[in-house]
């Protein structure tokens, strides 16, 4: 697997690089308004950067085995910073949204570190249940109970995005694990009739999901973001406005810098860029697979194919959401996007993967994969 | 779970997310590489900014450079009245705007109760003074928008001439109408793109087109003749109590209008607030039978025609001569007459037989040269061109009517000019208001030389008009009130009454006079008429004076050297003064019963 984990470690460092080309391009003009400086968001980006490289170093270095002690603490710890966000004084307000924890210099979201820890928890709760995931307790009302807890701190930040993002993933990991289809789909059915029963008592998220149905009739508010980043696709065109020349990003786009960054690759940059981001994206996916199919076990099978989905499908959101294809959602598009929680925790779970990829193709050996190897030689 | 349902599961997942991939590769294929042409038209629609580069209109300056109409810095007062309502503050920034600036406390509570606008303006021309006091009050929900606004700093002064230009910034009247293409420039146009926050980008600048300032417009008007003349007629108006008074100076070598007043006036800067009647610039735009001065031409004619001459003595049937069963009066009787006195003691009969004499075709050519019936073409809106009906229409009594200025409607402007072309060696001059248009940049785009219209009469009959005309206003002459001491005057009275219904109204005149000083080398050209003076309704009475008030300032300032002697310069054998021939027409109307 030393060439799997090598092209996925190329993947990502080539959208890292575009992503800080891009976001010189994207945040100049925002950093020059709000902090005098063009390059207040390229310089914390690039320290973020550097901390999720040596983030993912440590995770690819730590064997993947061990994170099976620290799944329940993990999962302890991040209700506790998610419950601190919702607490007036302690977490920090941004845009009518609770979802950040003051670290004096930077800010944090434990919603992106609660992605891994769900994820883990999961894949830890499976493994150590293997043959009772079929049945209701263990299968269903055990992990749903944990993850409920998550995802309703999350949601109550509020945070939509991530709610759906976390609850899809976790899913597909139940549903990879084994729990039963028909739980499954009773459950998303519920989880769905909770969800659109609560956009539509939040008149934001009911404007905004009605602005993307009927984008003309709400264009100058809560459709503008949504038609000006089909406006920076449209201008692009084939060939692109040429690096540093977009128009869009000169306050049409008022979340060039982080969500909407895809559009401002698409304008100035054109077709090429805009698929070749998607293309390194299932890239991504398609390593992520494969190590998912030469995990060595259930645990890191889950793990890895948790990560994937987490990384792919937050890229397939964020994509969909600047083309209009699915409402306005607050979820960054990982390794180009600015946010340092994001790019810190999006490098970790890369070196996560990484490190399940080493194990499958036997280039570390441990008590673990030494048990099944063998067990794999009795057989 | 066995590995191969396990790995049926991932396979749908995969499924799943490849076909996510797919659909979002063509839908971004889709967005880069179709046409699009309704949204490329709506991205550049809402990046492009087209900004109108506004400039201020040109001023409007006398001959000697002060200043009749100019532009200045004033601020319109906007305000919100949306959030104005959601904040409650109506009252208070009613009572605070009625008490700082004087503003209609309920008019401003009525503009402001609009919610679904979000800008109104309260008021339109604020000063400086008051900018600053607004300023100082630090207000949330008001701004100031500086706009330019015509300031008129002469206020009354040739009113009627200056005009105005409306709100909109378009010239209406006067030589602000006439003149507006130039006075108004060119504005300029500025095309580029526009960020998110529609401000423009400097740097994106697509086209940029200077505007042209507008020209400034220099007057052949005299703000100090200006004012002698309205001086003098607010003397009449006082005094005669009449519907309207206006005169009009002339400098009878280039054509050139020096004054031109009319009453009644009004503020330029209260347009306004004025009844449109009192805009009426009456020396162009009035058309009034002109009454005896219009004899000046008519004998002009034969003069030239040399079928009469000065001592050619014409029989006035003592006051009623029955022509073609008609009877045709002159109110003092007179029995014989020379030509001289004819225009002297403004006989009708006489000027009858002289009209009659000339003929309609000669008559008709004459008068055409002399004006009559067209507009002079002087840079002035609604310039009238009189009423003045060809051969083929005329009846037979219509050339003895002519002759004594009925049947014919003429502006004063062209009744000077028939003076002017007597006084100017028989040319007769266009007149002219407007000197030159000098541009922003100090040059002169456009200068207005003299131009001759026509040329009616020779030089010697001019000559010998002035003479003859100049015994009107001696001692016996009708026109004796006009008379400037030191200086030799021609002119000649005209007392019109006016149409009314059914026939002629005797107590309704226009009371005018037409002169040019000095007689021996005419300089000026002056018309006055009053119209309607009440009770005195001659012109030897109501506008002599009124000339003779012009005149004797104006020679003065504008140092005309006095005429040697009274008999001196004055050519030709004049007859003199027929003994008992010195009273004149102030007890007279030269009117015909008709």
């Amino acid at each position: 697997m030393w060439k799997t984990a090598s092209l996925l470690i190329c993947f990502v460092l080539v959208l890292a690089t575009l992503g800080v080309i891009m976001l010189a391009s994207a945040s100049a003009v925002q950093g020059e308004s709000r902090y005098d400086n063009a390059n207040h968001f390229l310089i914390r980006q690039a320290v973020w950067l550097a901390l999720a490289g040596v983030g993912g170093f440590v995770a690819a270095r730590i064997d993947y085995h061990r994170l099976k002690w620290i799944a329940v603490p993990l999962t302890v710890f991040v209700v506790l910073l998610l419950g601190m966000c919702l607490i007036p004084g302690v977490g920090l307000m941004i845009n009518g949204s609770r979802r950040w924890l003051g670290l004096g210099w930077a800010n944090f979201q434990p919603s992106e570190l609660a992605k891994l820890s769900v994820v883990l928890f999961l894949a830890w709760w499976v493994k150590r249940n293997e043959r009772r995931v079929t049945t209701v307790r263990d299968g269903v009302v055990i992990p749903m109970c944990v993850m409920g807890l998550v995802l309703g701190l999350i949601f109550l930040e509020p945070d939509f995005g991530t709610t759906m993002l976390i609850g899809v993933v976790g899913m597909s990991v139940l549903f990879l694990g084994g729990t039963r289809l028909s739980y499954l789909t009773l459950i998303s059915a519920a989880c769905l009739c909770l969800f659109a029963l609560a956009v539509a008592h939040d008149p934001v998220r009911l404007r905004r999901f009605l602005a993307f149905l009927h984008p003309d009739r709400y264009a100058e508010r809560e459709a503008f973001q949504l038609m000006q980043g089909i406006h920076a696709f449209v201008s692009g065109g084939p060939y692109g406005a040429g690096l540093g020349q977009g128009m869009q990003k000169q306050y049409y786009l008022p979340e060039a810098h982080t969500d909407f960054i895809l559009p401002i690759i698409a304008e100035e940059l054109g077709f090429g860029a805009s698929i070749g981001v998607l293309a390194l994206f299932l890239g991504i996916f398609i390593c992520g697979i494969a190590i998912v199919l030469h995990a060595p076990d259930t645990f890191g099978r889950l793990l890895a194919f948790g990560i994937t989905l987490t990384i792919t499908l937050q890229a397939l959101i964020n994509v969909g959401v600047v083309t209009g294809c699915l409402p306005t959602k607050g979820l960054a598009l990982p390794f180009i996007s600015y946010g340092g929680s994001s790019l810190l925790m999006s490098g970790v779970m890369v070196g996560v993967l990484v490190n399940v990829a080493l194990h499958a193709g036997g280039l570390i050996s441990d008590d673990d994969t030494r048990e099944i190897k063998d067990r794999l030689r009795s057989v | 779970m066995s590995e191969r349902r396990q790995f049926v599961r991932l396979l749908m997942a995969i499924v799943v997310v490849l076909a996510a991939f797919g659909g979002l590769a063509f839908r971004v294929g889709q967005l880069h590489l179709d046409d699009n042409p309704e949204l490329r038209a709506t991205v550049a629609k809402t990046r492009r900014v087209e900004q109108q580069i506004l400039v201020g209109r040109g001023r409007i300056l006398d001959r000697r450079g002060a200043i009749l109409a100019m532009d200045l810095t004033v601020y319109r007062l906007n305000a919100d009245p949306q959030m104005i309502l959601r904040d409650g503050l109506v009252e208070a920034y009613a009572s605070l705007f009625a008490r700082k600036l004087g503003l209609d406390r309920a008019l401003v509570e009525t503009r402001l109760r609009q919610p679904e606008r979000r800008q109104v303006y309260l008021a339109n021309e604020l000063s400086e003074d008051d900018r600053q006091r607004l300023l100082e009050l630090k207000l949330k929900h008001v701004w100031l928008e500086p706009v330019s606004a015509r300031h008129y700093p002469q206020h009354n002064l040739a009113s009627h001439v200056v005009g105005f230009s409306n709100t909109e910034g378009v010239g209406s009247a006067g030589v602000e109408q006439a003149l507006d293409e130039v006075l108004r420039g060119v504005p300029g146009v500025r095309v580029s793109l526009q960020d998110g926050k529609r401000r423009e980008m400097l740097d994106r600048r697509i086209l940029e087109i200077p505007p042209q300032a507008g020209a400034d417009v220099h007057l052949t008007i005299d703000i100090n003749l200006q004012a002698m003349a309205e001086g003098a007629l607010d003397q009449a108006v006082q005094q005669h109590r009449p519907l309207g008074a206006w005169a009009v100076i002339q400098d009878v070598r280039t054509g050139e209008i020096l004054a031109m007043a009319s009453r009644p006036d009004f503020d330029l800067n209260a347009y306004g607030r004025t009844p449109p009647e009192r805009m009426r610039n009456c020396p162009a735009a009035y058309v009034h039978e002109p009454g005896s001065t219009f004899k000046i031409g008519v004998i002009a004619a034969g003069l030239n025609e040399g079928i009469i001459r000065p001592e050619t003595v014409f029989d006035c049937e003592n006051g009623l001569w029955m022509y073609r069963n008609r009877p045709l009066r002159d109110f003092h009787p007179y029995g014989r007459l020379t030509v001289a006195d004819v225009l002297k003691k403004s006989s009708n009969i006489g000027a009858a037989k002289i009209a009659l004499m000339l003929g309609d075709s000669r008559l008709e050519r004459y008068l055409r040269e002399f004006g009559i019936g067209r507009p002079t073409g002087v840079e002035l809106p609604g310039e009238e061109g009189g009423i003045f009906r060809s051969r083929s229409q005329w009846d037979v009594l219509a050339p003895t009517r002519i002759a004594m200025g009925h049947s014919v409607g003429v502006t004063t402007l062209q009744m000077l000019g028939i003076m002017s072309a007597v006084g100017n060696h028989g040319f007769l001059m266009k007149p002219v208001v407007v000197k030159r248009v000098v541009d922003a940049k100090g040059r002169t785009v456009r200068e207005f030389a003299p131009g001759v219209a026509s040329r009616p009469i020779r030089e010697d009959t001019a000559r010998l008009m002035c003479a003859l005309l100049a015994h009107a206003t001696e001692e016996g002459g009708t026109g004796r009130r006009a008379a400037v001491p030191g200086y030799r005057v021609a002119g000649k009275t005209g007392t019109a009454t006016k149409p009314g219904p059914g026939g002629y109204d005797e107590n309704r005149n226009i009371a005018s006079f037409v002169g040019v000083i000095p007689a021996e080398d005419p300089v000026l050209a002056i018309a006055v008429a009053v119209d309607e003076p009440q009770p005195e309704h001659t012109g030897g009475v109501v506008a002599a004076p009124v000339f003779r008030q012009i005149a004797q300032e104006a020679v003065r300032y504008l140092n005309i050297p006095p005429s040697e002697t009274a008999e001196a310069g004055a050519p030709g054998d004049v007859p003199s003064d027929g003994p008992g021939a010195g009273d004149e027409e102030a007890d007279h109307a030269d009117w015909a019963t008709l």
